[in-house]
């Protein structure tokens, strides 16, 4: 996702991450009970994850992510008038890439003076799926977070 | 709901489904092709900021939801 908002922001793309709540807390890192701590680990998703987009942070009782359905790794895209023409329920790059090229090429229809007229379509995208990686991304957490996920999952 | 009460059912101790489950609600949230809701946002720095703030910057806005963990 970094890699995304790298290529496409000389293109009237903007990216931020929106930090929300620790979906698998652990030891390392538990529930959270303050901004402070919030913002601490919004620090280390930066540090130790390198994110390297803007990284904005939700009210500590998630009143924003609640909102646009609080699933753990979602990704929306919002045009410049702040309405959503793109959510995902899991955040993917290739689908956000296709997404912006597709986006992208309406905004050069419109300045060709393509009339067009905006429709719904509903798609199910893939994206991989590496366990071992996960379950890493959990060990940072904590060994609580790794067996509550394979307790939950397998 | 209290807003204590909230924060403690949101800000969730253990990844079990009771506790993680109730919050999913992707079938639900804003629709596509309308106004979204705008809601109070903060910089690392601790300095307030807004969604709207994010979304206008720029003709599309990525904007990904997520945690360290």
């Amino acid at each position: 996702m970094n890699a995304i908002a790298d290529i496409y922001a000389d293109q009237g793309v903007g990216s931020i991450f929106l930090y929300t709540h620790e979906a698998h807390p652990g030891e390392n890192y538990p529930h959270l009970t303050s901004m402070e701590q919030k913002i601490k680990n919004a620090h280390d998703l930066r540090d130790i994850l390198g994110v390297t987009r803007p990284i904005l942070i939700d009210a500590l009782n998630g009143v924003c992510h609640r909102t646009y359905g609080s699933m753990p790794n979602m990704t929306w895209i919002f045009n410049r008038a702040g309405v959503p023409i793109y959510k995902s329920d899991w955040s993917d790059a290739a689908s956000v890439e296709n997404a912006l090229l597709y986006f992208l090429n309406v905004g050069e229809r419109r300045k060709s003076r393509e009339h067009l007229a905006p429709f719904h379509v509903e798609r199910l995208d893939y994206r991989s799926q590496d366990r071992e990686a996960f379950y890493r991304g959990l060990e940072r957490s904590g060994q609580k977070a790794v067996d509550e996920f394979r307790k939950a999952f397998g | 709901m209290s807003n204590d009460e909230l924060l403690t059912l949101y800000n969730y101790d253990e990844f079990i489904p009771k506790k993680f489950e109730r919050w999913m609600k992707f079938d639900s949230s804003p629709s596509l092709g309308k106004p979204a809701p705008d809601f109070p946002l903060w910089h690392l720095d601790g300095s307030e900021t807004s969604l709207s703030e994010a979304w206008s910057a720029h003709q599309l806005t990525v904007v990904e939801f997520g945690s360290f963990t």
